[in-house]
């Protein structure tokens, strides 16, 4: 899917559509013409370099349309115990996924201290907080969120 | 057919599996990586010799890293070889990955469902019929542990088939992780109809237990109870009651003077042998200063010093016979040194701690501590995964530097191969060292301890800043905890302790008899004021002590037992701070010369040679000042 694969104008980060936030829990689904960064919740147009030096310097994502409905966390930001479904990775992706761990599977994370631990399907991984916070999870059920802080931590 | 590869995933039974066709003990545990170099055995199945191959575990055949190039090369170098897959049945999802990706070999294949008890405890099912016929090739299931289901592979591998599953479509140009996500979804649809699973309400014992283990306080003080256990049985039981009961009972009382009757009676000349009571305690022991005696008794016993009958003239026979009789039963005989240090000392020791190493390694736990132990490891340049081979070096460096291939960088190899030589003690040593500490004092114990982990931090974040290169990040995999099966444990120890006294005793042996040449040609002592300065002057030990660290070149747990031998032994010749700067200069010496030819193979000639340089010296300034430090802490 190479000739698919978006990167962020913001933040550099590269991923694939199928990642992309808007793709997936958007109410306006796959009419929805923005895809959203997951590393920075930065959204712009599927064609790549639109982003204007502005938006660039504001850092923020435009549709409020979408806020509230394509929440996203890294699973380090769950609570101990909660299960969850993974949108999307970044950094060394293949190492996870020989484990099993790719977009669409529920993950549960078990501990974060010490090391996170988490159990894909009856595999359990310890790894790093830097890799936890690459792999982003739908915000499971529950209380809703404070409004900022969601991909909070440096915005990419 | 001529030869079969056991291929699959790490920690999934491939080594018992093995052992089960081939009868051949190939080392099992119960965490990845354990299987670092193939291990082949021919064995019969039907009407025809077979080679049976087992490979270091994989989770990827396209990762280009030490752990799977020795598979992928196996792979590669037996083109015509049926390939035996075996997989953990609960974990269907990442066996069927690494299923896809072999059969994009088109090579005959059967694949093996190991741990369904497991499965079935997991209230798990696999439609064994279904999944055999979406793949084409032989499905077949097994619980490895309990040999069920061996006839059933062998009745199966006749039938191997080249996978009918039609590859996934890649486009072009993608890479292996669109690639194997392509797979994984391609499994989901595999799946749907073959495999279920139902999580249990409640987490079982082990379950739980496993949790404890990785929690940052629980976790520690798990740790603990079991560093507590083990010193209690290697140290106190081990080194204590036992080394006591074989040195004394045995050998002192028993076995040294018959041989000596036997040799003075077989090559006389004219001596006499000094009688002493031995004294003889069978002990329980509570604390390092508490224990229960059980019984005593005292029996008088020939030594090995004897004086010359006076006014006799030795003839030229007489003194070839003295010759011999000393090399056998003399002060550095190979009867009274070399093997009662071997069979008295060494074996006790390595038995237990082999018996709890082994205990350890079956159940899990040792994984879990990698979590515990991440952040500190970071200090040095390595992360958690590095104390796989770190513990494992407690049982044997030389084996524990073959282990840590399974380390991504050349960076964390070769700074945790530093480490291993260093400061790692090795089973024997640790057993002396434990031993020890239970004559000497708790807080000795605990000042070596923590010079040790000084020292360990303080070399790995130099080695870290003098070899260039990234950490890997840290991803581990955490093997369920299991109920050690006490025949694979029994087996295992029985295999290291006879691997270990084959290695030990010719050593010794040769380390004896080149102490008894060097004292006939009176050069020991020699030696001795040769290293005057440095035993004497730089570390404050007595001139003896040069013989502990000549031999500990040699082995530095030939040199820990001569230590305790004259720490402990009836003439005592050293106070404990000298006990203590002895024992450290030792513990940080290389552990033996297979562990530097083992370093060599592994990481290159510079690489063992600028260890080496770095190590003896290092060793001996560390010493040094250990004693000021010590002295001075005595002084206020
Ligand atoms: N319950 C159960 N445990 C098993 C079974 N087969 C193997 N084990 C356990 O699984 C663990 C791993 O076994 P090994 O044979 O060392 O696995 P391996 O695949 O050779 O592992 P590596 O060499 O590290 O790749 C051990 O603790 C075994 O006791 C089984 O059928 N049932
Ligand atoms: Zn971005
Ligand atoms: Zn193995």
């Amino acid at each position: 899917m190479a000739e698919r694969y978006l990167t962020c104008p913001l933040c550099g980060f590269g991923f694939e559509p199928e990642d992309a936030l808007c793709a997936h829990g958007c109410p306006l689904r796959s009419h929805c013409a923005l895809v959203r960064c997951p590393a920075c919740d930065y959204e712009f147009a599927e064609q790549p370099g639109r982003g204007s030096w502005w938006r660039r310097l504001l850092g923020s994502g435009t549709a409020e349309a979408t806020d509230g409905e394509c929440e996203a966390l890294s699973v380090d930001q769950l609570r101990a115990g909660q299960t969850a479904s993974v949108l999307s990775l970044s950094g060394s992706r293949n190492k996870l996924a020989v484990f099993g761990l790719v977009p669409g599977i529920e993950i549960t994370l078990l501990q974060r201290r010490p090391a996170c631990v988490v159990q894909v399907g009856e595999t359990e991984l310890a790894l790093d907080r830097e890799i936890a916070r690459r792999i982003l999870v739908r915000r499971p059920g529950g209380p809703p969120a404070e409004p900022e802080g969601i991909l909070g931590t440096g915005g990419g | 057919m001529h030869r079969l590869l056991l291929v699959g995933n790490p920690n999934v039974g491939k080594s018992v599996l093995f052992k089960n066709l081939t009868g051949r003990y190939v080392t099992v545990s119960n965490y990845p990586g354990t299987t670092v170099e193939v291990v082949r055995a021919r064995t019969q199945l039907g009407d025809r010799s077979v080679e049976v191959i087992d490979t270091p575990g994989i989770n990827d055949l396209a990762a280009a890293n030490d752990e799977t190039r020795v598979t992928s090369a196996m792979l590669e170098r037996h083109p015509e070889d049926v390939i035996v897959q075996v997989a953990d049945a609960r974990n269907l999802r990442r066996a069927l990955l690494l299923t896809m990706q072999l059969a994009e070999l088109d090579r005959p294949m059967v694949l093996v469902l190991n741990m369904i008890d497991e499965l079935a405890a997991k209230g798990g099912r696999i439609d064994t019929a279904a999944l055999a016929e979406e793949l084409g090739i032989p499905v077949v299931r097994t619980v490895a542990v309990r040999n069920h289901g061996t006839e059933r592979l062998a009745a199966a591998l006749p039938r191997a088939a080249i996978p009918s599953l039609e590859n996934v479509e890649v486009p072009h140009g993608a890479g292996e992780y669109e690639r194997n996500r392509l797979r994984l979804a391609r499994i989901n649809e595999l799946m749907e109809g073959t495999y279920s699973l139902r999580q249990p309400a409640r987490p079982s014992l082990a379950v739980r237990l496993g949790f404890w283990a990785m929690h940052p306080v629980k976790g520690l003080l798990l740790g603990a109870l079991a560093l507590l256990g083990v010193f209690w049985f290697v140290g106190l039981f081990g080194a204590g009651t036992l080394v006591d009961l074989l040195e004394t009972a045995v050998f002192e009382q028993r076995l040294s003077p018959a041989a000596i009757t036997t040799l003075d009676k077989m090559l006389p000349f004219p001596h006499a042998h000094a009688i002493e009571a031995v004294p003889g305690s069978v002990a329980v022991p509570l604390s390092p200063v508490h224990e229960v005696e059980l019984f005593a008794w005292q029996t008088e016993a020939l030594r090995t010093g004897y004086t010359l009958t006076p006014g006799a003239e030795l003839t030229a026979g007489q003194a070839t016979r003295r010759f011999v009789h000393d090399f056998l039963v003399g002060e550095y005989g190979a009867l009274t040194m070399a093997l009662s240090y071997a069979l008295a000392i060494v074996l006790p020791i390595v038995t237990t701690f082999f018996l709890l190493f082994s205990l350890l390694e079956d159940s899990g736990y040792l994984p879990r501590m990698a979590i515990l132990v991440n952040r500190v490891f970071r200090l040095m340049g390595l992360n958690g995964k590095a104390v796989l081979p770190m513990v494992l070096g407690l049982g044997c460096d030389t084996m524990a530097t073959m282990t840590t291939r399974i380390l991504e960088t050349r960076k964390e190899r070769i700074v945790t191969t530093m480490l291993l030589a260093l400061a790692i003690p090795c089973s024997a040593q640790l057993g002396v060292l434990l031993a020890m500490m239970a004559a000497l004092s708790p807080a000795a114990a605990l000042a070596w301890m923590l010079l040790m982990a000084a020292v360990l931090l303080t070399v790995g974040r130099l080695t870290a800043r003098v070899f260039p290169g990234e950490t890997s990040e840290f991803l581990l995999e955490i093997p369920p905890l299991r109920r050690p099966q006490l025949g694979n444990v029994w087996l295992k120890t029985r295999s290291r302790i006879g691997w270990y006294l084959r290695e030990v005793i010719p050593l010794f042996v040769a380390g004896t008899a080149v102490l008894f040449l060097l004292d006939k040609l009176r050069l020991l002592e020699r030696i001795a004021s040769f290293g005057q300065p440095l035993v004497v002057g730089w570390l404050g030990l007595p001139r003896e002590m040069a013989n502990a660290l000549l031999v500990g070149f040699l082995r530095r747990d030939f040199g820990a037992v001569y230590v305790l031998d004259a720490a402990t032994g009836p003439e005592a010749i050293l106070d404990p701070l000298q006990i203590f700067v002895a024992m450290v200069t030792i513990t940080l010496f290389m552990p033996c010369f297979a562990n530097f030819l083992m370093i060599a193979k592994e990481h290159g000639q510079r690489v063992a040679w600028a260890m080496t340089a770095f190590i003896f010296p290092f060793a001996f300034l560390v010493g040094g000042l250990a004693l000021r430090v010590g002295r001075w802490l005595s002084g206020i």
